[in-house]
């Protein structure tokens, strides 16, 4: 269902059949011929009048502005420039065909012909304009009008008495009486409710976004033909029960708060604690938290119930927003963080667009300017707060017990710690806080007890700066220093058995203290503003209660009980259409977040009071509020209807629900379908976002502001920059690119396939069962006999040649352009240079871009590219990460290096270890260049470069080893490499531009700074269609896939292509 | 055009593709599609069909050459003598302290050592690291006063493509094409390059849609044989693989929109795949390269080590235009390579070689195919650099004075407009914020940027955030 149809074409989808809407508060755009008068006319007031006229030129000279209707229409100090009921007697006319002297437009010379003309027309035909919010009349500026006051939105929540109708089945319910009833006056005759098989897939991606399992569809099945209005219960009471229902409602709600897990600027750092809101969220819907006490504790958590974790975490809410990590223009900053959170509670509490009024009054809506400050006013004291352990106080009691006994027993070692580290760490704050403007810089002298309020807002943010530079000095650290604080921290380890498990942080605020800065109104003489609501519902100061025992001003609390004051005419209202629109495809108000002039009034306003007024009296139960509308029979209308004739001339949109929707699926939606189906979904619940590669629901995948999983991207996801009430549904040729021809979609059709071919034995049941799977539904006889007979004939087009190889898997890496190597243990497999060859006999560096998802549990290398054939008495090397328990440090780069040493002579190994630390899930540029041959001075140098950071040095780490010279064969490999007698070792995460190059590469002559082959280069694979995917662009080494394709039964590859088509197709993505 | 590592020659392949396309064509959704491509009935539903401007419109298409990072404004177009007397010595008082990103308060003045000419007919000023755009000096309008609000690189850059420097806004491609359409649906309306696989600054949301549908966001295109992201199916599965399972497709998607008459969005979806193919058809036609003569790929600089990655973009964006892509965004030094914080004698030396021929073989290009006068070209950044040195050797971001470049499309060339303060700090003459730039591109587009709607949460949204004007002063 599209979202918001009036507003011009551009919204929808590529194609749109418009039929015009012929109920009274649907627009009509300009009919052709009209729009013709409109653009020709439009042109000629550019180009001649605009510039005296016109809030472009911000000129309105004689009062008159041209460029709206509403405009035209009011006129000037003569009157108005468009008779609406003579147009052919307009002043307009008389000006442009100067026909008086007094008034002759344009003063610089009359009209031409075609230009005169063009503007007759238009004006004789009503000076037709179309609608680009400017239809309505500005509102006069300052006071509220006794007209605003009628405003339908802001007027007290009734209780009206539903109607009685004729039908009884429909006279049953609530919901179905007001809908009836105005059918019923239309004319309109309801759909016919719809299959049991139809209704259950509706009903489980409404409140699961999941399809349902063919078991549970076929039991619905059964229990519907006994008694369908008892099966239809059941299932909504179980699919209400079960937590699935939290994870779907969330994503409802985390597109309306913004919710992302990265920064959003040029480094969009991930935030690693973000996800806990996220579980905070399902929690709620899943336990039906009250709807009120849900608004409370995200806006005010903090102070409403301090001891209890649950509730500060739902601050986070109010921490969503985008940081910029390193702006030296921390007032500004600053300000824009405050802004935030009051233009997204307008959006999703109040339904109302508070942004217009941040520069001006609302042109539309009786929203003063003022308003936006004193709502700011109530966010102004915030701090944000990433110390705050969610934990009780008895739990952080304990934790500090065992915590002391720990740096009693560590004492010596964090000292000599510290000997090394304090020095840097004052020279690097030092160097830090000299990059602020002054007036910040002088902040940092103050004591914190002499700032005010506003200063340590301030000071706390820059300090997030500061400390950003603390956590990288040992990168600062001379060669020798390093060495050192190695050893110690490894010493620091041995304590970590006394060490007690950290307790769980999350990005929440506090108020900076019992009194609030002061929010400034007015650009030239700004003046403190107090807080308070909407001048039209509440004119006076909002009366504030400082909480008792808590250094916080209690304003968030002041507004969270105001809003959830029963008699707030507007949140009730917003929330219960917002569900409204999540189960009928169009909320009773179609603007779910714009209650004001400029969005639509309701379809059925009794029935939303009705139902509002309902919500609030039963405890702000979601839950119950969904239950009453799925088990509405408005809502188990069938998506057809057997004589749509009337209603179609009627109401084409459907906005009075005379049949069901067919609803696209959302992006999530779409990729949790397919795990679902292809069986691989894996149910366990919440914890840090994972990769979009794992099987979760799409709601657990790491949400990166810049870098959007391509499925999202095409599919609508939002943003997570502004709130997003209502997603677009757009039809492109990306979209079904990616779907028939993307790798990832291919590997689901190869999933599907392999079970179907294990749950059934046939064609016939294969197909049957792929039906169930992914529709719900048996193949009909039809649809059986042309699939097999596609079976049979891609058989034949296969032949006997196909193959079964896992496919080479490719994904864009993070923050770097073309496709890298996807490398998993169990998935995508690594790659075998082709033959083998001679080692470089000297001197070599390897380099890489990677990224890497996880290590080995116990101290094994995943490789990254090794050259070696795992015989240890065999020369060889092997670059890599090191694994969690390694001896030396976990997740470092290391070279392990087989060869000759002064000391052992022939068949010495060493390990070289690295500083470099990976960080998973971020791409790097990786190096080891090697010195074997200088004699005394043998070095490695590692160079690792974070890629999602641009500030961030190349790291760099030259370690000295013992090998001296390497002598003889092996095969090569990347990503992994067979080790005789024991299991492979793989890489886990992506790989691209792998490059090998003889002797040992400055730094300068790097691929990070060329990315090129140069004359030095041995090897080069790129991993691009030119020269290829597995081609070496030296063209001397070519990769092949570790594991061999197996020959595999042209049947089967035909059912792969069978099952691609199927998730391909409408009835998968769609739901009626 | 490379022989394809298969052994196969690459346009061999290409034309069995294009045949098997368009042979497929005829019955592959043709009801859908000969319905889309009616135009009038259709026209004021699909929401890429060409659009009538709000006025008449000087330029039809944008190619913005974005260098990324920030180039230095006062050595390249924009000349400061002053700046050299001063050099060495610290900002004088008297032109106001700045917030600078890397915050070096007290560095003094960094001398320009380039050489300055005037060039053309016109005398136009330009500095002796573009020698090659200097010869096109009569058709370029210099407006050297421009001025923006975000420090950084993300804010600076998010800005100059959207406006703000919050991100969530649609860029100005996204605006240009929600406001005009385009007129050739086989290509993306909006298309993107850039000069090296680091990611841009902010990604990809710098061609976002933002809040608008992402049927308005930029493509990113390659060359080579797969231009736009899977394009191509994988290259075990055969021409007539694909085909039977794309006719499946189109009849079992048939059969279920007939059952759904008044859900026209399951056409809209057949016909998806429909345009899907006819851009696998024409997308690897128009990124290939090998069919334009020697002499052209080396007015872009192709056959030069230096130049060949831009010039081939530039030629890119060229075929692009012509082929009527409505805007065409290039990154060189995607990732901020201009961004010369130190040593920026070495920095632009080698950004300005790698860009100046290929631009000015661009601009001669589009100009002896009678292109340039309805194709507007764009020069600049994020923001210019600081007069200020940095490290000694660099200069820090300058968002307060910057220098922007354009060509073609109903500009008057051969004009510098506006102007910074002696030392090129600040703009200070016909000041021009990003707002108004954004204003000018689109009142040369034939939009009004007032007039340019998009309704969103009850807001009439606008590209220039209900500020800026169009500075009708380039087009002479």
């Amino acid at each position: 269902m599209h979202p918001t149809p009036r507003f011009g074409p551009g919204i929808v989808s590529l194609l749109l059949v418009g039929l015009a809407p012929a109920l009274a508060w649907a627009e009509t755009p300009l009919p052709p011929a009209q729009q013709a008068l409109y653009q020709k006319a439009r042109a000629v007031l550019e180009s001649n009048c605009f510039n005296c006229h016109s809030h472009a030129a911000k000129k309105d000279k004689g009062g008159l502005m041209l460029d709206s209707r509403a405009a035209v229409l009011k006129g000037g100090e003569s009157g108005p420039a468009v008779d609406d009921k003579a147009p052919g007697k307009s002043l307009l006319l008389t000006a442009i065909g100067y026909e008086k002297d007094e008034l002759r437009m344009p003063p610089k010379g009359k009209l031409g012909g075609e230009q005169l003309a063009a503007l007759k027309a238009w004006v004789e035909a009503g000076a037709p304009w179309p609608d680009d919010g400017t239809k309505l009349t500005a509102r006069s500026r300052g006071g509220i009008t006794d007209e605003d006051r009628k405003w339908w939105a802001i007027q007290p929540v009734a209780r009206p008495t539903p109607p009685t109708v004729q039908d009884p089945a429909w006279n049953a319910g609530v919901i179905d009486r007001f809908i009836r009833d105005r059918l019923d006056k239309e004319k309109l005759p309801p759909a016919p409710l719809a299959d049991a098989r139809t209704l259950i897939r509706r009903l489980t991606f409404d409140l699961h976004g999941l399809p349902p399992t063919p078991e549970e569809s076929a039991a619905f099945e059964q229990a519907h033909a006994k008694d369908a209005d008892a099966a239809v219960t059941a299932l909504v009471d179980r699919l209400l029960a079960s937590p699935r229902y939290g994870e779907r409602m969330a994503r409802v709600w985390l597109d309306l708060v913004r919710y992302a897990e990265s920064d959003g600027y040029k480094a969009d750092d991930y935030r690693p604690h973000a996800w806990r809101y996220r579980d905070y969220v399902i929690r709620a819907f899943n336990t039906d938290k009250p709807y009120d006490r849900f608004v409370r504790e995200q806006l005010a958590g903090d102070e409403i119930a301090p001891d209890d974790p649950e509730s500060r975490l739902a601050t986070s809410f109010l921490r969503l927003g985008i940081y910029e990590y390193n702006n030296r223009d921390v007032r500004t900053q600053w300000n824009n963080i405050v802004d935030e959170p009051t233009e997204v509670v307008g959006d999703v509490f109040l339904g109302l667009g508070m942004g217009c009024a941040k520069c001006h009054d609302h042109k539309f809506d009786p929203i003063l300017q003022a308003d936006y400050f004193r709502l700011r006013a109530f966010f102004e004291p915030m701090l944000p707060r990433d110390d705050l352990p969610l934990a009780t106080a008895a739990e952080v009691a304990a934790y500090r017990e065992k915590l002391a006994a720990w740096e009693k027993a560590t004492a010596d070692v964090r000292k000599r710690i510290d000997a090394i580290e304090k020095p840097l760490g004052e020279k690097a704050a030092k160097a830090s806080i000299e990059h602020f403007p002054l007036d910040i810089r002088a902040l940092f002298d103050k004591a914190d007890a002499e700032r005010t309020p506003l200063e340590r807002q301030l000071h706390a943010l820059a300090y997030r700066q500061v400390d950003y530079e603390l956590d990288r000095i040992t990168a600062k650290a001379t060669a020798e220093q390093k060495e050192k604080l190695i050893a110690l921290r490894k010493e620091l380890t041995t304590f970590d058995a006394k060490k007690p498990a950290p307790l769980p942080l999350a990005n929440t605020v506090t108020d900076v203290g019992p009194d609030a800065p002061p929010t400034l109104f007015g650009k030239k003489n700004p003046s403190p503003v107090a807080p308070g609501f909407l001048t039209i519902l509440h004119p006076e100061p909002a009366t504030i209660a400082k909480p008792a025992n808590l250094p916080s001003t209690g304003r968030r609390t002041a507004l969270a009980t105001w809003l959830t004051r029963p008699e707030n005419p507007l949140v009730g209202r917003v929330m219960v259409n917002r569900l409204w629109q999540m189960h009928f495809g169009r909320g009773l108000v179609t603007t779910t977040s714009d209650f004001g002039k400029l969005g639509e009034p309701p379809t059925h306003p009794e029935l939303l009071d009705w139902l509002t007024t309902d919500f609030v009296a039963n405890g702000w139960s979601l839950k119950r509020l969904h239950r009453q509308m799925v088990l509405s029979l408005a809502y188990r209308q069938s998506a057809t209807h057997p004589d749509p004739k009337a209603a179609l001339k009627v109401d084409p949109e459907n906005r009075l629900l005379w049949r069901g929707a067919t609803r696209r699926l959302e992006a999530e939606q779409i990729r949790d379908a397919m795990l679902a189906a292809t069986g691989k979904l894996d149910p366990v619940a919440g914890g840090p976002g994972v990769d979009s590669s794992l099987p979760r629901r799409s709601v657990y995948t790491r949400v990166y502001r810049n870098q959007r999983d391509p499925l999202f991207d095409v599919f609508d996801a939002p943003d997570g920059i502004g709130s997003v009430p209502q997603r677009n549904t757009t039809t492109t040729p990306t979209q079904s690119l990616l779907l028939i021809n993307g790798v990832p979609l291919i590997e689901h059709a190869r999933a599907l396939t392999r079970r179907v071919e294990k749950e059934a034995a046939t064609d016939e049941g294969r197909i049957d069962r792929a039906y169930q799977l992914l529709y719900g539904r048996p193949a009909t006889a039809r649809e059986q006999s042309r699939l097999q007979r596609f079976l049979a004939d891609q058989a034949t087009k296969l032949g006997p040649k196909v193959t079964d190889a896992p496919a080479v898997e490719q994904i864009k890496m993070p923050h770097r352009d073309g496709k890298a190597l996807v490398v998993h243990p169990k998935g995508s497999p690594w790659l075998q240079v082709d033959g083998s060859r001679d080692l470089p006999e000297g001197d070599f560096t390897v380099e890489a871009f990677v990224l890497l998802r996880s290590t080995y549990e116990d101290g094994t290398v995943r490789p990254i590219a090794v050259h070696h054939n795992g015989d240890v008495k065999q020369p060889g090397w092997a670059f890599g990460v090191t694994g969690k328990k390694s001896a030396y440090k976990p997740q470092a780069l290391v070279l392990q290096l087989w060869g000759k040493s002064d000391e052992k002579g022939a068949g010495d190994y060493e390990a070289v270890f690295s500083d470099l630390r990976l960080e998973l899930d971020k791409p790097y540029y990786v190096a080891v260049s090697v010195k074997l041959t200088t004699a005394g001075k043998e070095t490695v140098t590692f160079y690792a470069k974070d890629l999602s950071n641009d500030e961030e040095p190349l790291g760099v780490s030259p370690v000295g080893h013992r090998i001296t010279s390497f002598a003889g064969r092996g095969p090569m490999s990347l990503g992994g490499a067979a080790v005789p007698g024991k299991p492979e070792r793989v890489w886990d995460g992506l790989i691209d531009d792998v490059r090998l190059s003889k002797g040992a590469l400055p730094q300068s002559q790097l691929l990070l700074s060329g990315e090129a082959a140069s004359k030095q280069t041995v090897n080069f694979w790129r991993f691009e269609a030119t020269p290829g995917l597995l081609k070496d662009a030296t063209g001397t080494w070519h990769l092949r896939q570790a594991a061999k394709p197996a020959a595999a039964d042209p049947r089967h590859a035909a059912l792969v292509d069978l099952c691609h088509v199927l998730l391909n197709t409408s009835e998968f993505l769609y739901v009626d | 055009m490379s022989i394809d590592p298969t052994g196969v020659p690459h346009h061999e392949l290409l034309t069995t593709r294009r045949e098997f396309l368009l042979r497929g064509g005829a019955g592959f959704g043709g009801l859908a599609l000969a319905h889309l491509l009616a135009g009038g009935a259709a026209a004021g539903t699909n929401p890429l069909a060409a659009k009538a401007p709000h006025h008449a419109a000087k330029a039809k298409r944008v190619i913005f050459l974005f260098m990324e990072g920030g180039p230095s404004h006062i050595d390249t177009f924009d000349p400061k003598p002053k700046l050299n007397e001063l050099a060495g010595k610290p900002l004088p008082e008297s032109f106001g302290k700045v917030i600078t990103a890397m915050g070096e308060y007290n560095a003094p003045l960094l001398a320009s050592p380039r050489k300055w000419q005037r060039h053309g007919q016109s005398g136009l000023w330009v500095s002796d690291w573009l020698p090659h755009m200097a010869e096109c000096a009569d058709d370029l309008a210099v407006v050297r006063s421009c001025w923006a609000d975000g420090i950084n690189h993300s804010t600076g850059v998010c800005q100059m493509n959207t406006g703000s420097i919050l991100a969530g806004r649609p860029s100005l491609g996204a605006w240009a094409t929600y406001g005009l359409g385009t007129v050739n649906e086989n290509l993306p309306a909006f298309v993107v390059m850039q000069d090296n696989p680091a990611s841009t600054i902010n990604g990809p949301r710098n061609w976002g849609a933002g809040f608008m549908p992402a049927v308005y966001q930029g493509t990113r295109v390659q060359a080579g044989s797969e231009p736009i992201p899977n394009l191509n199916p994988p290259a075990a599965v055969g021409g007539d693989q694909q085909r039977g399972k794309l006719d499946l497709l189109e009849e079992l998607n048939r059969d279920h929109a007939s059952q759904r008459p008044f859900q026209s969005e399951l056409e809209a979806r057949i016909a998806s795949y429909e345009l899907a193919f006819k851009m696998q058809a024409e997308a690897p036609e128009a990124v290939d390269l090998s069919k334009e003569t020697e002499a052209t790929k080396k007015l872009y600089g192709i056959d030069e080590k230096e130049t060949a990655t831009f010039g081939q973009m530039c030629l890119l964006a060229r075929r692009l235009v012509e082929r009527d892509v409505r805007f065409v965004q290039l990154y060189s030094g995607a990732g901020s390579k201009w961004d010369a914080h130190s040593n920026i004698e070495k920095n632009h030396g080698t950004n300005c070689k790698a860009t100046d021929k290929p631009i000015a073989g661009l601009l001669k290009d589009l100009k002896q195919r009678g292109l340039l006068q309805d194709t507007l070209v764009i020069w600049g950044g994020e923001f210019g650099r600081t007069p200020m040195s940095e490290k000694g050797t660099g200069r820090d971001h300058n968002p307060t004075g910057f220098t922007m470049v354009l060509a073609g499309g109903g500009v008057k060339g051969g004009q510098a407009l506006g102007a910074t303060d002696d030392i090129g700090l600040h703009a200070v003459e016909d000041r021009l914020h990003v707002h108004d730039f954004h204003a000018t591109i689109l009142w040369l587009l034939g939009l009004d940027n007032m007039g340019l709607v998009y309704r969103y949460k009850g807001r009439p949204e606008r590209p220039t955030l209900n500020e800026g004007e169009a500075y009708k002063k380039i087009a002479g």
